[in-house]
């Protein structure tokens, strides 16, 4: 059932870092919020920014830390973000075992699994915000085509060195052959 | 045919042709009618293999064979191109690398392979031999339509007893090109685009955004053989040769046999050129 | 499928005539699905000192993590570098603690003493049971086809040439037989005044 039509899945955790999140409803808000909370409380204190690597090893430690208690939390996130220092790019997979890899592109669940050969077969790492935003389309498309459940928008935000900027949602069009 | 009839042939076969009324497994079995397989005596669900092998402490014992697979068919202006993987794996262990997940039915006919692979072998020989009985008879290839009906006919009698198989049926007949779905579960489907395996999520998502139906032969062929590729380098269950067969209106053709990781490494310089 | 093997991987480690060799595979995948291929679970502790973590990734990392910091405690407070023997202890120290909840790792270690130089390979099991033979020593989701290269290739006395070829070989062979390893492969040689890392090109399936 279709509760809400535009429920955000991403939270900002600084200027330049985003978190996407999916898994257990209820552990997905509360762990992002946690996570999100004491990112902010951190500059507070310190009056900087944790840079995108020690933002994922905070969380990876938070989620690694809750696997072995009697309430573990079941969520699988992204984070990109682009350290603000080096201006590198850095996006980070992360399931809910608390494995952290630096990825190039990912995508979680099994709708999921049908964009990671579109992405393997048309990424590449110096694409510009139109090529990338192109490629999300098509990965939407796939989507739209072969998973049985209907997603019916996607939310597309690009992150640089500016800040986080939000793209016109993507509607998936398509349908099997 | 009455003479058939006469010489005592039976034209159709089923699984309980033979059988007398206490259900004796004769001697010869299936090397008379193929179609009769030895089910032991018990219920259906517990027909299957490994369903009923128990250890000491009472748990059921797993068999593993063939499972992991990558197989695609699609159908175009130009044809049926069919592209399959070649690795076999039972478990996590990889039995071989250069299985043939193609079979060969006739000149005009082609099945692949997914599932248990001793299940596809068996029916698709069995189907083979129908076919060429088939064109004795009427004097006339068999069509692709009724070629897989046999198929899923067969697979059918032994719905429940654990048989595995997903396989594809392409041809060319007085209709064009043909494409069947056939599986275990008695499902039999004409369609366009196919991919059944392991690995056919990660072969669909090429293969669905690189289709066109007024392809050339060679990129119709490369979207199948870049498909497989695909699925190899990211189902671990799927791997080895790419094989691309295209079967045109005189028959198929084998395309190329290409090992997958001379495919990634020639694949890898493309794109490295592409973005410079 | 065990939790061991959930996201494949397996490392090696052989003894030489002074010099010893550990290698890994690359993959880090979620049962039969590959993620990464880039995912090195050998890591580097010491000069002469290396650990490989195969088993549950996020065990890998808390392992790695974990010790480190201890080993980095322990140096601070020596005032040295420590002994293979001595990182084995600890390791089986740090697995123990978990007896009854255990991280889901085997580790393999390999290094060379800091004084004497004596090469030295151990394997401990995931509670911490140690494994410290003469030739090799194996560990993740291929161990039996790596046992079993290991004990046709492996020679007494290689020199670092001919160990690099030896474990090379195992290694790719074994996991070319393992759907849920493989996908590139890095190998380092130990010596006494140098360390020499290579990166294997492999098949990618």
């Amino acid at each position: 059932m279709v509760q809400k039509s535009d429920d955000d899945k991403m939270l900002a955790l600084s200027k330049n870092l985003v978190m996407a999140v999916s898994g257990e409803a209820g552990d997905t808000t509360q762990f992002a919020e946690y996570i999100a909370k004491n990112i902010q409380l951190y500059k507070m204190r310190n009056g900087y920014e944790l840079p995108p690597a020690a933002a994922v090893h905070f969380t990876r430690h938070t989620l690694a830390t809750h696997l072995r208690s009697r309430e573990p939390y079941f969520v699988n996130l992204l984070m990109g973000g682009v350290d603000p220092d080096t201006n590198k790019t850095e996006l980070f997979y992360m399931d809910y075992l608390a494995a952290s890899i630096p990825v190039k592109y990912y995508a979680f669940g099994y709708g999921g699994m049908f964009t990671l050969s579109v992405m393997d077969k048309e990424y590449t790492p110096d694409m510009n915000e139109k090529e990338a935003y192109e490629l999300l389309k098509k990965c939407v498309a796939e989507i739209k085509r072969r998973f049985i459940i209907n997603l019916p928008k996607f939310r597309v935000r690009i992150i640089s060195k500016e800040g986080i900027k939000d793209m016109p949602h993507i509607v998936g069009e398509g349908e099997a052959a | 045919m009455a003479l058939e009839a006469i010489n005592g042939v039976s034209r159709y076969h089923s699984k309980l042709d033979d059988l007398g009324e206490e259900m004796v497994i004769p001697e010869i079995g299936n090397l008379k009618n193929q179609y009769q397989l030895c089910t032991p005596d018990l219920p259906k669900s517990e027909c299957q293999i490994g369903e009923f092998l128990i250890d000491e402490t009472g748990r059921k014992i797993k068999l593993n064979y063939a499972h992991g697979t990558t197989t695609l068919g699609f159908k175009f202006n130009g044809g049926v191109v069919m592209a399959v993987d070649s690795r076999a794996t039972s478990g996590q262990y990889i039995g071989s690398g250069n299985v043939k997940k193609i079979i060969e039915i006739n000149p005009y006919l082609l099945g692949t392979m997914a599932g248990g692979a001793a299940d596809c072998t068996y029916w698709e020989r069995v189907l083979a031999k129908q076919c060429r009985i088939y064109e004795l008879r009427n004097r006339e290839r068999i069509s692709v339509a009724a070629a897989s009906k046999l198929l899923a006919n067969m697979v059918y009698q032994y719905k429940g007893y654990g048989l595995s198989m997903g396989v594809m049926i392409a041809g060319w007949d007085k209709k064009g090109p043909g494409l069947y779905y056939v599986d275990n579960n008695g499902n039999r489907m004409p369609g366009n685009v196919f991919s059944v395996g392991s690995g056919s999520i990660y072969a669909y998502g090429v293969l669905d955004s690189g289709y066109r139906s007024d392809m050339s032969d060679t990129e119709a062929q490369e979207l199948g053989r870049r498909a497989i590729y695909h699925a190899t380098h990211r189902d671990a269950y799927s791997g080895g040769v790419v094989r691309v067969y295209h079967i045109k209106e005189d028959g198929w053709t084998k395309i190329t046999e290409e090992d997958s990781k001379d495919l990634h490494y020639k694949y890898a310089e493309e794109k490295t050129k592409r973005s410079q | 499928m065990s939790i061991l093997n959930y996201n494949g991987g397996c490392v090696v480690a052989m003894k030489g005539k002074n010099c010893v060799a550990i290698a890994c595979d690359l993959r880090f995948g979620v049962q039969s699905q590959t993620i990464t291929t880039d995912f090195e679970r050998v890591f580097e502790l010491g000069p002469q000192l290396y650990i490989g973590l195969p088993g549950l990734a996020t065990d890998t990392q808390t392992v790695y993590q974990r010790l480190q910091f201890r080993i980095k405690m322990y140096e601070m407070r020596e005032g040295r570098r420590m002994k293979p023997q001595t990182l084995m202890a600890m390791a089986q120290n740090l697995l123990y603690e978990r007896r009854f909840g255990p991280y889901f790792v085997e580790p393999v270690i390999a290094g060379l003493h800091p004084s004497t130089k004596e090469p030295y390979i151990c394997a401990l099991d995931l509670i911490g049971c140690p494994c410290e033979p003469a030739d090799f020593v194996v560990s993740g989701t291929c161990s039996e086809s790596l046992y079993g290269m290991c004990e046709t290739t492996w020679r007494e006395d290689m020199e670092p040439e001919d160990l690099f070829e030896c474990i090379s070989q195992s290694l790719v062979n074994a996991f070319d037989r393992d759907a849920l390893s493989g996908w590139g492969a890095v190998v380092h040689i130990i010596e006494h005044d140098k360390v020499t890392t290579r990166y294997l090109k492999c098949r990618q399936d």
